[in-house]
């Protein structure tokens, strides 16, 4: 019984850690960190720290998305399906690169 | 007190009124051939300007080519739509100087002799660019 | 070491950094609007001042120049040359010397052939408001404020034809306006002045001593960024009782080789001076800076 209510118990925790959202900041027209590691189905959370406009996109045969352009201050979140390595660009500011490994 | 309210206030927006007239400012800059020719023209010239051109280091320029010539067509009375965002927003982060804001200007200028367009065309169109330096420039 | 010495040498030490001073003369202000000089020194036409603040510096920056100018009449020669800085495109200060060559009337009236009145006039300029080059989508003009206080060497001469004082100051109000779109570039100024021939006679006169209100403007075309074309006039005061004192006028030409050297040549008429009626002749100016 005592196992079966740990289990219970880790159960929760578990599930949390399946939809932790990571943090990219960006931030002097370039993302921080430059480079993250997450499992499929987990999301990112872009946020502009910038004096700048942003957007985000990936452009892969796997996976790809064009966001929509960001002011400062402002979030948005993208949730990466599918694994493999990939490169997260903004159309504006073609020398920022994010490279997300997907497992 | 109230009347003196209204007269300030009407005083303000006589004085912040604009002057452009509407006018064939777009025709005689060669409709949209012509501000094309000179959008790239002019940005030739800015990355080639030593005193400007880091400022674009990290820009998109096919992007930014576009978005001139789409915002060129607007201020010069075309037929076009500027879909891109206000000028505050888009150099805010830049902190740009009244001295780089003069290079683009001079650059644009030599651009523009090189389009042939002829000085007083010219400035008829600077002096609708002229008032962006309020937003375009934070330093 | 006291505090405004060592304020001073550091000051100093850092000015003599050459990468400091090509920050500081930033160059940064678009051809020909810091205007040429005109006859007291300051930024402006040849007769007018204008509300520009002389040089190239932007409000990040200074400027600064040296000018020559000859007037060449038919009985007299005016020469001047000095110095002016803007001072972030905000303060113009300038000092400018004036000689004023008799010539023959110096001989008609007792002085001696060639007589040379000298002068020495130091001017300060304070931009209040408004930009005249920025400011197209608005009916503000550049407003500034200014002195020009002004010194002569001959003051026997200038009380025994009636002049009141050899040192004297003129304060001024002035307002440009550049109407970009139409290429013209306008300037008016009221200026307090008890000034004879632009203090030339000294200033105030048995006729009338106190100050009064004059007015000068300018309207000029730009042909070009390097040519512009243009008329000013300036009203002076009738102080002396031996002379009828009237307006000066002229039209000018200024050409802006670039933003270090500039030639204004202009056709002057400024009326009566002393005993000699209708002054009129060849003035030329000639601009270097940084």
């Amino acid at each position: 019984m005592k196992k079966l209510l740990l289990l219970f118990m880790l159960f929760p925790a578990a599930a949390f850690a399946a939809d932790e959202a990571h943090t990219i900041v960006q931030k002097g027209r370039a993302f921080h960190p430059g480079e993250v590691n997450i499992n499929r189905g987990e999301s990112l959370t872009f946020t502009n720290n910038d004096d700048f406009i942003h957007q985000i996109y990936v452009q892969a045969t796997s996976f790809a998305f064009d966001s929509d352009e960001r002011n400062p201050g402002q979030d948005i979140t993208e949730t990466f399906t599918t694994p493999g390595t990939f490169e997260v660009r903004c159309h504006i500011h073609p020398k920022m690169r994010l490279v997300v490994h997907v497992k | 007190m109230k009347g003196l309210a209204a007269i300030s206030i009407s005083l303000s927006l006589f004085l912040t009124a604009p002057l452009w007239a509407q006018d064939a400012l777009f025709d005689d800059m060669g409709g949209q051939p012509g501000i094309n020719k000179l959008v790239d023209a002019s940005v030739d010239n800015y990355l080639a300007d030593p005193r400007i051109k880091d400022i674009f280091s990290e820009s998109n320029m096919d992007r930014i080519r576009a978005e001139l010539k789409d915002q060129f067509c607007v201020i010069a009375g075309g037929p076009c739509r500027y879909t891109g965002h206000s000028m505050e927003a888009t150099h805010k982060g830049l902190h740009l100087t009244n001295a780089n804001f003069n290079a683009l200007v001079e650059d644009l200028q030599a651009a523009m002799d090189s389009c042939n367009i002829p000085f007083a065309t010219q400035n008829r169109f600077l002096a609708r660019l002229a008032p962006m330096q309020h937003q375009v420039v934070t330093q | 070491m006291r505090p405004l010495t060592r304020a001073l040498t550091l000051l100093i030490g850092l000015a003599a950094q050459p990468a400091f001073a090509d920050d500081l003369f930033d160059g940064g202000k678009l051809l020909a609007t810091g205007g040429v000089n005109q006859v007291e020194g300051a930024g402006g036409g040849g007769l007018a001042n204008w509300a520009l603040i002389t040089g190239y510096g932007t409000r990040d920056g200074i400027g600064a120049n040296l000018h020559y100018t000859a007037v060449i009449l038919p009985d007299y020669s005016l020469q001047s040359a000095g110095a002016a800085v803007g001072l972030f495109d905000r303060l113009e200060l300038s000092y400018a010397w004036k000689g004023f060559d008799t010539q023959d009337v110096g001989a008609a009236l007792g002085l001696g052939r060639g007589y040379t009145f000298h002068q020495n006039i130091f001017g300060a300029k304070l931009k209040l408001v408004g930009d005249a080059v920025y400011d197209q989508d608005s009916w503000l003009p550049q407003i500034a404020i200014g002195l020009q206080h002004k010194e002569n060497d001959r003051g026997g001469v200038i009380a025994a034809i009636g002049g009141k004082g050899s040192v004297g100051t003129d304060f001024y109000l002035t307002a440009s306006k550049l109407f970009l779109a139409q290429s013209l570039l306008v300037n008016g100024a009221l200026r307090e002045t008890k000034a004879n021939q632009f203090g030339i006679l000294g200033f105030g006169g048995d006729k009338h001593n106190a100050y009064s209100t004059q007015f000068e403007g300018s309207a000029a075309y730009l042909f070009s960024r390097r040519f512009v074309m243009g008329a000013e006039l300036r009203t002076k005061p009738s102080n002396l009782g031996i002379v009828h004192e009237g307006a000066a006028w002229d039209l000018f030409a200024a050409y802006f080789l670039d933003k270090h050297l500039s030639l204004t040549a202009a056709y002057a008429d400024l009326g009566n001076i002393a005993i000699r009626n209708d002054q009129h002749g060849a003035y030329l100016s000639l601009q270097a800076g940084l």
